[in-house]
């Protein structure tokens, strides 16, 4: 049995399969062997007897059958197991064990361990000392070599850490401690993911003295990471990533969740064949998007299937004021287009609608913009002025454009980060000696200090600020003749941001170049991490762990070795910082363990100069087959009964079926045979049946003829009684008016297409079965694309008189169909609803019963006039509900006799009832026709006819 | 336990010793009698004088009162007066003998006393000896022509013994007109016999079926799984309970034989059913009466 990892606990009962020929030979005497006679009229009794019913053995197909289950019964005796766990000999005088504990091993851990557990228990049973190291540690780790029991204390100790391995380090240190104990076996237990530096600790290590190398191969780990997101106007996109070389179409769900855990959204991200790494979307409200603190990816209990958000992530909300004129003819003109077409992508822009300052102002702060975009404006009104102070001190952004309004204003004004001469200063023109100025380096203190300064943007004016002491220090960009560009300064807890040119390209041409983009993008940002900004200001410039990621992806306290972050891009994910949000509540930075530009590589076999052995990771896979065999057995079993059952009786029944039925029942056999031995555990096949498929020859032959149609409910009573009614509507509708309809059309809703049909007749039956979600789902969508539902719960008078609210079972039932669709408000119908007109002139629609109401969909909007006889409105209600049992009273037999009496017996009721059936079918077809028609003698009066 | 059994070959020479007994029971007055009723004397030779013959003996005028079928319209054509065709009368008379000696009739059932091959035998040497003795001529379809004599019942026996006893059923266009046939068979299969005895109802001859039934054949007392063999062509069948079938099959086993019952009536011909399990006797005296009513009426 070495060929199948496949192993006996009692191999011996094996031997009992010696035993098969003698079943079968046993099997084949089967049926016992009959009393044998001579009997001359033979062909007599021929006429009587059928031989073929008499089979002298048993078909060879169900002795195999037999066979088959004494041979599952004999092995699963023999209680095999699958997998089984396989020694590992530990060769080498020392056995080094060298094991990730990184984030990626997180999901499987247990059987990392296990493996090494394994590892070490057979280094007991040698007494070979252990190296243990662990890859996520300190590099300080002890490392060993330990005995053997000390080594398993240490590995159920160690847990898995939501960092990436630090292989050199580690790597160092054992290749150090191999040095002392040549000849050792080096077992490595990868996570499975390459990192930097893998190939010099891989040569390290193993070019130190072995004898032998056991690889794990980990094989490609199945794992989810999320390394990048944004938050774009109309959606939030994140990208997912998987190790390369998985290349199996995979649908994972990546959930939004807030600072609480609550879930707000969910996506899908589906990895296509090949694909590595996906972009999905999240399509919601922005003020739900802010909420969002973090994106996980369900079902991935590891550090890498979460992504935190911090303020960064989250869009704000920017006032734009201007005090120009909005001229619609020139928007290229108008100072707030660029600011617009720049800020849009990345964040919400809010616009007064009142040009008054006075009252813009209060609109734009009563929604707390976090930036404030002022494009020339010069002079502010006191209280203007004093609410926008408040606003800034409070912590906001204002950043404020010059133009000739500001130049001409007064320059000392505190929502200005410098003093600004008055009047601008013209470069580069016709009565000037100096060439337009380009944008020089940025300076390293403000926010722009890491973007590339545009070499093409020039500057021809720009207003002056005046000089001062602390102008190098609030100047963020300045032109190569050192006069700043833009300056900016806090004030209380915000800040104040003025760009020297105006918005527009008439100053320079810095809004039509990218770094404008760029810039007000800086700009947003900084706007967003005042918290964040005033925790790092307390502490040195550091952020203090506030929430980390566990290994398992959970949110969790800082741990014991967290220190400070220093905030910057490219802090890597180490020990002392490990992932997680680093501040305070009131504001902090994301520190994310994959970085946007992360790849996650699948780790590649080293090579060795000593031989390396692969093995796996083996823990689960050890499985008793006895169960699953004994439940093979017990269904060929019921197989066999079946076959016996079928030989003795039904065989006679279908004999000319014969020969097709041999072949279905092996075919039977063997596809239950193929099914419990390959998937004994999964279980049901999916059952579910799709909706049935139209071909274009039955949607043809469905809709050559309007015909009417009928949910059957599987009450065969009901059902028959529904089509009776509805033919017998139909012999009226023919009669009656120039509308032939078809056969009445039984539907089942769950499969049939509905939407060939104007009118579906839906008797509620308590004993039909509860239609099942998706089907309320396809009668709620038929009603959406037009079609109309006419439910006849048939109790108008089962409640009783006078019970008052008593529900009667069928209402009940048909609360439950309704309370899963989108039903609109109802009304009875209306004296002057055109279902009263539509054919008939009708007041009350009886069936057998009468006096139930019939509801319609309320036409809210439907004008009612006194002069009018029909009330005008568009569209056909999408459903009607009645308990009167329309199509008992419409119910006839072939000879064109009702079949059920009218309850009171009225013939007359019975007439009114096809009444009824006449205006809703009219109804149905020509829609609000009728209400139009009503006004055609007015009309042709009117035309002066 | 078996209720049937397939018995070999009956030793002739015994059964024609039991065929004798058989006979001798058979009390002489009835053969006498017959001879009385058809006006015989004794004699082996036709009479000279007109009677149930087989040859043409004269044409007389006709009287009124005698049946119109016996005018020969040939004869009354050639003048103006009607003419009977006489016949003359033979005293001997040819009978043939025939019983069937295939496989199923090797068969023996624990309700009877004999297999049915011997009831047959028995019946048709008995016969023989009795036809013998009263001085009739005896013939075996197939193996030996007509032949009167005391010992005719010893020659056929010698015959027999040399003869196939699984030969094919033999060719019965020997007989001829006012012949009599003795068939002694079971008649398993009423349309094969019909087929097979046709000739003889063109030949005008008139033959008298024996049928050998064994009672196991006619009650069926199997119960139980039964495999039934059968023993003429080794054809099996297996019956799961043959006790429910036990209605449907003696249904058809009675059809069968009132089918041949209502053939041999319209043919003016005798049918006699004789069960292993009673005395063959039985059906000897019902044979010789049969033979002797033939006598009676002219054909």
């Amino acid at each position: 049995m070495s060929f199948l990892p496949l192993s006996f606990a009692s191999p011996m009962i094996l031997w009992g399969l010696l035993a098969l020929p003698v079943i079968w030979w046993l099997l084949r005497m089967t049926p016992p062997r009959p009393q044998e006679e001579v009997f001359p009229p033979l062909r007599i009794l021929a006429r009587v007897l059928r031989p073929e019913e008499t089979p002298n053995k048993s078909p060879w197909w169900l002795t195999l059958l037999r066979l088959l289950l004494a041979a599952l019964v004999i092995l699963a005796l023999a209680d095999p197991v699958l997998n089984p766990r396989e020694r590992t000999s530990v060769q080498g005088r020392a056995l080094a064990i060298v094991l990730d504990n990184s984030w990626s091993s997180a999901p499987d851990w247990d059987r990392r361990v296990a493996t090494a557990a394994r590892l070490i228990e057979d280094a007991r049973a040698g007494d070979t000392p252990v190296i243990l190291a662990l890859t996520a540690e300190r590099p300080g780790q002890e490392i060993g070599p330990f005995d053997a029991a000390t080594a398993l204390d240490r590995l159920n100790a160690a847990e898995p850490q939501p960092l990436p391995p630090d292989r050199p380090a580690v790597f160092g240190r054992v290749a150090g401690a191999l040095d002392e104990t040549p000849g050792a076996t080096l077992a490595l237990l990868t996570d499975g993911l390459a990192a930097a530096g893998d190939e010099q600790a891989f040569d390290e290590l193993l070019w130190a003295d072995l004898a032998e190398v056991l690889w794990f191969d980990p094989g490609t780990p199945d794992l989810f990471t999320i390394v990048d997101s944004s938050n774009e106007p109309e959606r939030f996109v994140l990208r997912a990533l998987r190790p390369a070389g998985q290349d199996m179409p995979v649908r994972a769900t990546a959930v939004a969740l807030d600072m609480q855990g609550r879930r707000l959204a969910e996506t899908p991200a589906s990895f296509g064949p090949g694909d590595v790494s996906v972009l999905a979307e999240m399509r919601m409200p922005f003020e739900l998007r802010n909420d969002f603190a973090s994106i996980v990816i369900e079902g991935q209990n590891h550090a890498g299937a979460v992504h935190l958000l911090d303020e960064n992530a989250r869009r704000r909300r920017i006032g734009l004021l201007s005090q120009a004129e909005a001229d619609q003819a020139q928007p290229l003109l108008s100072p707030l287009y660029y600011i617009r077409r720049a800020l849009a992508p990345f964040a919400d822009l809010l616009e007064p609608s009142n040009p008054d300052l006075t009252k813009a102002l209060p609109e734009l702060l009563e929604q707390q913009p976090a930036m404030i975009v002022m494009a020339d404006v010069g002079t502010l009104v006191p209280s203007v002025h004093e609410q926008l102070e408040e606003w800034v001190r409070k912590g906001g952004t204002l950043v404020r454009f010059a133009g000739p309004r500001l130049a001409a204003a007064e320059g000392d004004d505190v929502l200005l980060p410098v003093r600004l001469r008055t009047g601008e200063r013209s470069l580069g023109g016709a009565l000037s000696w100096s060439e337009p100025q380009p944008v020089t380096e940025f300076p390293p203190n403000g926010p722009f200090s890491d973007l590339t300064p545009p070499r093409e943007v020039t500057v021809t004016r720009q207003v002056l600020a005046e000089p001062s002491v602390d102008i190098a220090d609030r100047t963020w960009a300045s032109l190569a003749d050192g006069t700043p560009l833009v300056t900016g300064a806090e004030l209380g807890e915000g800040r104040v941001v003025l760009f020297h040119v105006t918005p527009e390209a008439t100053w320079s041409n810095l809004p039509i170049s990218g770094s404008f983009v760029e810039m007000l993008r800086r700009l947003v940002q900084i706007s967003r991490n005042q918290g964040a900004a005033a925790a790092s200001r307390n502490n040195g410039g550091s952020l203090p762990p506030y929430r980390m990621i566990s290994a398992t992806g959970a949110l969790v306290p800082p741990g014991q070795d967290a220190e400070p972050l220093a905030p910057g891009r490219d802090v890597p994910v180490t020990r002392a910082n490990p992932p997680g949000l680093y501040g305070s509540e009131e504001g902090f930075v994301a520190h994310n363990l994959l970085k946007p530009d992360a790849a996650l590589e699948p780790i590649r076999v080293p090579e060795a100069p000593v031989p390396v052995t692969r093995a796996a990771y083996a823990f689960d896979t050890a499985r008793p087959l006895k169960g699953m065999l004994m439940a093979a057995a017990l269904g060929l079993l019921a197989l066999d009964t079946l076959a016996m059952l079928w030989l003795g009786g039904a065989g006679r029944r279908f004999r000319l079926s014969r020969a097709r039925g041999t072949g279905a029942a092996a075919a039977l056999v063997a596809a239950v045979l193929a099914a419990s031995l390959v998937a004994p555990s999964d279980g049901l096949a999916q059952s579910a049946q799709p909706p049935q498929e139209v071909s274009d020859a039955e949607a043809i032959d469905a809709i050559s003829k309007t015909r009417i149609a009928y949910v059957v409910t599987g009450v065969s009573s009901t059902d028959a009684i529904t089509r009776a009614g509805i033919e017998g509507l139909n012999r009226f509708l023919a009669d009656k008016t120039a509308f032939v309809p078809g056969d009445p059309a039984p539907v089942d809703i769950a499969t049939d297409e509905l939407s060939f049909y104007p009118l579906i007749y839906w008797p509620i039956d308590v004993n039909a079965p509860i239609p099942s979600e998706e089907a309320i789902t396809r009668i709620d969508a038929y009603m959406q694309q037009g079609g109309t539902v006419l439910f006849d719960t048939r109790d108008e008078f089962s409640a009783g008189f006078g019970s008052g609210d008593a529900v009667t079972p069928e209402t009940r039932r048909l609360r439950e169909i309704l309370s899963g669709l989108n039903v609109p408000a109802l009304e009875p119908v209306p004296e002057d609803h055109v279902l009263t007109k539509a054919f008939y002139i009708l007041n009350e629609f009886p069936g057998r019963y009468r006096g139930g109401e019939l509801w319609v969909e309320a036409s809210v909007n439907a004008q009612s006039r006194v002069d009018r006889p029909v009330r005008t409105g568009d569209g056909v209600t999408p459903i009607m509900i009645t308990s009167n049992d329309l199509a008992g009273a419409w119910a006839i037999d072939d000879n064109g006799q009702p079949l059920l009496p009218t309850v009171p017996s009225d013939p007359m009721q019975r007439v009114y009832a096809f009444r009824a059936g006449v205006n809703i079918m009219m109804y149905m077809l020509t829609g609000n026709y009728k209400s139009d028609q009503v006004h055609v003698p007015a009309l042709l009066e009117r035309l002066g006819q | 336990m078996r209720i049937g059994e397939v018995t070999t070959p009956v030793a002739l020479q015994d059964a024609l010793v039991r065929g004798r007994t058989g006979a001798s029971l058979l009390p002489d007055l009835l053969v006498e009698a017959r001879r009385v009723a058809s006006n015989i004397t004794a004699g082996w030779h036709g009479r000279r004088r007109r009677g149930i013959g087989e040859n043409f003996w004269q044409f007389r005028p006709y009287v009124e009162g005698e049946a119109v079928s016996r005018i020969d319209w040939r004869r009354s054509a050639r003048d103006d007066h009607v003419y009977i065709r006489d016949r003359e009368w033979e005293a001997a008379h040819t009978v043939w003998l025939w019983a069937d000696r295939s496989p199923s009739m090797l068969y023996r059932s624990r309700q009877a006393e004999v297999s049915k091959e011997e009831r047959a035998l028995v019946l048709v040497l008995a016969l023989a000896e009795l036809l013998a003795r009263s001085g009739e001529r005896i013939a075996w379809p197939g193996l030996m022509g007509p032949v009167s004599g005391r010992d005719a019942a010893e020659r056929l026996t010698g015959h027999l013994i040399h003869a196939d006893a699984g030969a094919p059923r033999p060719d019965m266009s020997a007989i001829r007109q006012f012949n009599d046939a003795v068939i002694v068979s079971d008649f398993l299969d009423a349309g094969e016999t019909m087929r097979w005895l046709t000739p003889l109802t063109r030949a005008g001859a008139r033959a008298h079926l024996i049928e050998v039934a064994d009672p196991a054949e006619e009650s069926f007392p199997y119960t139980g799984r039964t495999e039934f063999r059968d023993p003429e062509t080794g054809e099996k069948l297996t019956a799961g309970r043959a006790e429910v079938m036990a209605e449907d099959y003696r249904r058809l086993y009675l059809a069968r034989r009132e089918e041949l019952m209502a053939w041999c009536r319209k043919l003016g011909w005798s049918y006699t059913v004789n069960h292993t399990d009673r005395p063959a006797s039985e059906a000897l005296v019902r044979v010789q009466m049969a033979m002797a009513e033939g006598m009676d009426s002219p054909p």
